[in-house]
C-alpha cells in the first residue's frame, strides 16, 4: 500500500473510531412552510466538535440532498434559500472556523500552512476528516433520496467525494485562494520547501480525482467562469439541479412575498 | 413565500426617513471616542523587500481594541498617500500588501467581531446584522461604524502617511462603510471608491432579496414580527442612504445589475443620493462580484487619479 492510502486510510479508521454524537436543534428562525432547519452538532477526529447548519424541507421525502462543503474563510453562511426548497441541505463548519472555534480559533491568513511541515499535524488532515463526518452525517438522514446526492464546495468537495464514494454528483469551484500563503511560508523556512510538498501531495485534488465516482463538474477544468457572476452562478446552478433531478433557480429572481 | 419578479432596478423608488438627530447621534458617537492610538508590531514573515507589514492596533468606540494589518511601502522617508480598504460582512480583511505595491500606506482594518478584534465583541455569523437592531444607540453596527472612522484617524495621524492624500476602498460591508466614511470624515477622505454597497437601503433590501446577509433580518423578523417598525426606526441611522448627501468627495461606484446580495435597487439608489463628483459603472450579468475583474483597473486608475502613488514593485 502506497503512503498515500495509509494516511488516508488511518484518517477513516481515527474517524471511525469516534462517535459522531449528532445534536440536532431547531432554529425557528431559519425555518418556514416549506422548509425546517436545525443547528447540528458532531465529533470528529481530534476529538473535535464541529458545527453544521441543517435544512430539511417538508413533506414525505425522500429529497434530493446536497453537502455544502466549508469555504476558505472564518464563516459560512447557512444555505441560500433556494437551495433549502429544493433539497435537503448541510453545511459544515470544520474545525477552526465560526461555530466551531472552540477551543481552536483559525488565523486568516494561517490556516493555509499551519502544521504544514508534517502530514500528521497538518490542519487539513482534520478538516477533510471534518467533511468526512459531515457526508457521513448527511447521508445517515433518513430522509435523503440516495441515489441524488451531490457534494459542493472548493478541493474539499472534491476530496470528499473521492474518499466517500456514493455521491450522484460533484460540484468543485477549483483550489482556495492559498497560494500566496504557502509562498510566504516557503520564502520564510526555505529549508522546509521539500516537506512542505511532501504534504501538500497528500491532498493533491488531481491525485484525489481518480477515485471519483460521481459525475463531477470542476471550475476550471471542465467549466472556465466567464466571470460575469450570476451568469456563472446559473451555469452551475443548472448543471446540479440536472443531476439531482429539480429544476434550476436564480438567487437574483427569488423575491420575498 | 417568494415570487420570482421582473425588475428593472435603476428606476425603482427606494426612501429611508432622516431621523431628525442623526448628525447628533453621529457627532455624540464620535465624540465619544478616544484619541488615536496606534500600537504597531513589524512582520517579517508578511513583509517583503518592497513592503513591510504591521499588525496595529488601536483602541475605538467604547476602549475597544481594534486590530488592522497595515502594509507601508518601503521608502525613503517621503509620505506616502493613504489607504483604508474595509472588508466585506463574511470577509476578514486581506493584509494589503498589494496596495503598497502600487504605494498607498494601507490600513486594512477588522473593525469588531472580526477575527483579532473579537475577544470583547463577538455576536458571530449570523448575527452581526441583528445584533440589538431594535436600538439604535446599542445596535451592534454603531461601534463598527466608529471603529472604520477610527481607522482612518489613525492612519491620517500616522508620521509615514500624506493626510491630504486619503482614499478609502472596499466593496459590500467595504463600500457601504465608504460610503459612511466620506460623509463623517468629509475632512479627510478625498476619494473612495465603493463595489456593490451594502448597508444601503437595508429594510428595501429585505424584500428584494432571500440572499444574506439581509435575510439575517428576515429570520429575526419571523421570530421577533413585533419589532418591525422598531427596526426600521433603529436602521435609518444606519442606511447609506442617509449618509450619501453628506458626502463631498469624488467616488467611483460600481454594481452588478443581477446581485441578488445587494440588489443594484439600492445600489442605483444610494448613488442617485451620493453628493461630490461620482461615476457609476453597472455590469450585465454579474451579481456581488460587481463586475470583477474588469472593474479592478478602474478602481486602481481612480485611486491613483485623486492620490498620487508612486508604485514600489
Amino acid at each position: 500500500m502506497s503512503e498515500f492510502d495509509r494516511y488516508w486510510r488511518a484518517v477513516d479508521e481515527e474517524l471511525a473510531a469516534v462517535p459522531a454524537g449528532p445534536v440536532l436543534t431547531q432554529v425557528p428562525a431559519r425555518s418556514t412552510v416549506d422548509f425546517t432547519a436545525y443547528d447540528v452538532h458532531l465529533t470528529s477526529i481530534g476529538p473535535y466538535r464541529i458545527f453544521g447548519f441543517l435544512s430539511i424541507p417538508t413533506g414525505d421525502g425522500p429529497f434530493p440532498a446536497v453537502l455544502e462543503t466549508p469555504r476558505y474563510g472564518s464563516v459560512n453562511q447557512p444555505p441560500h434559500y433556494r437551495d433549502r426548497l429544493r433539497y435537503l441541505t448541510f453545511t459544515v463548519m470544520h474545525r477552526g472556523q465560526r461555530l466551531a472555534d472552540v477551543p481552536f480559533q483559525a488565523g486568516y491568513p494561517g490556516l493555509a500552512t499551519l502544521g504544514i511541515e508534517d502530514p500528521l499535524s497538518y490542519v487539513y488532515r482534520g478538516i477533510v476528516a471534518d467533511c468526512l463526518r459531515g457526508a457521513e452525517f448527511l447521508r445517515s438522514r433518513q430522509e435523503i433520496d440516495p441515489a441524488r446526492t451531490a457534494v459542493t464546495g472548493d478541493d474539499l468537495a472534491l476530496l470528499t467525494a473521492a474518499r466517500r464514494p456514493g455521491f450522484a454528483a460533484m460540484r468543485s469551484s477549483g483550489p482556495p485562494e492559498v497560494e500566496e500563503e504557502i509562498a510566504d511560508r516557503l520564502r520564510a523556512y526555505p529549508e522546509h520547501t521539500d516537506r512542505i510538498q511532501h504534504t501538500r501531495s497528500l491532498f493533491d485534488p488531481d491525485r484525489h480525482a481518480e477515485s471519483i465516482t460521481a459525475a463531477t463538474l470542476r471550475v476550471g477544468r471542465d467549466l472556465e467562469l466567464t466571470h460575469r457572476d450570476a451568469e456563472d452562478d446559473a451555469v452551475l446552478d443548472t448543471w446540479l439541479a440536472g443531476q439531482l433531478g429539480v429544476a434550476p433557480m436564480s438567487k437574483f429572481g427569488l423575491v420575498p412575498r | 413565500m417568494t415570487v420570482t419578479a421582473t425588475r428593472d432596478p435603476a428606476t425603482a423608488v427606494i426612501t429611508v426617513p432622516r431621523p431628525p438627530d442623526f448628525d447628533e447621534f453621529w457627532a455624540r458617537t464620535l465624540d465619544g471616542l478616544p484619541e488615536p492610538d496606534a500600537a504597531l508590531a513589524y512582520l517579517p514573515t508578511l513583509s517583503t523587500d518592497a513592503v513591510a507589514v504591521f499588525d496595529l492596533r488601536y483602541t475605538s468606540y467604547q476602549d475597544v481594541e481594534i486590530a488592522a494589518w497595515y502594509a507601508v511601502p518601503r521608502g525613503d522617508g517621503r509620505a506616502f498617500p493613504g489607504l483604508v480598504t474595509i472588508p466585506g460582512y463574511i470577509s476578514e480583511p486581506s493584509v494589503p500588501r498589494y496596495w503598497a505595491e502600487l504605494g498607498y500606506a494601507t490600513l486594512s482594518v477588522a473593525p469588531r467581531g472580526k477575527l483579532r478584534s473579537n475577544a470583547v465583541f463577538n455576536p458571530g455569523y449570523p448575527g452581526l446584522l441583528t445584533h440589538n437592531i431594535v436600538d439604535h444607540h446599542t445596535y451592534g453596527y454603531r461601534g463598527f461604524y466608529a471603529d472604520v472612522i477610527r481607522a482612518l484617524d489613525v492612519l491620517a495621524a500616522r508620521p509615514e502617511v500624506d493626510a491630504q492624500r486619503i482614499g478609502v476602498q472596499g466593496s459590500s460591508q467595504g463600500g457601504g462603510l465608504g460610503i459612511v466614511s466620506a460623509a463623517l470624515r468629509p475632512d479627510l477622505v478625498r476619494c473612495f471608491a465603493a463595489g456593490a454597497p451594502y448597508l444601503c437601503g437595508i429594510w428595501a433590501s429585505t424584500r428584494l432579496t432571500h440572499s444574506y446577509p439581509y435575510e439575517e433580518i428576515t429570520e429575526y423578523l419571523r421570530v421577533h414580527p413585533e419589532q418591525a417598525e422598531e427596526i426600521q426606526r433603529s436602521l435609518a441611522y444606519y442606511d447609506g442612504m442617509n449618509f450619501a448627501p453628506l458626502v463631498r468627495a469624488p467616488s467611483y461606484v460600481y454594481i452588478g445589475l443581477e446581485d441578488d446580495v445587494c440588489p443594484p435597487e439600492t445600489g442605483f439608489a444610494v448613488f442617485g443620493e451620493l453628493g461630490g463628483d461620482k461615476v457609476l459603472d453597472t455590469y450585465a450579468g454579474c451579481a456581488h462580484h460587481a463586475g470583477l475583474p474588469w472593474v479592478q483597473p478602474k478602481i486602481e486608475a481612480f485611486l491613483a487619479g485623486h492620490l498620487t502613488p508612486e508604485a514600489v514593485r
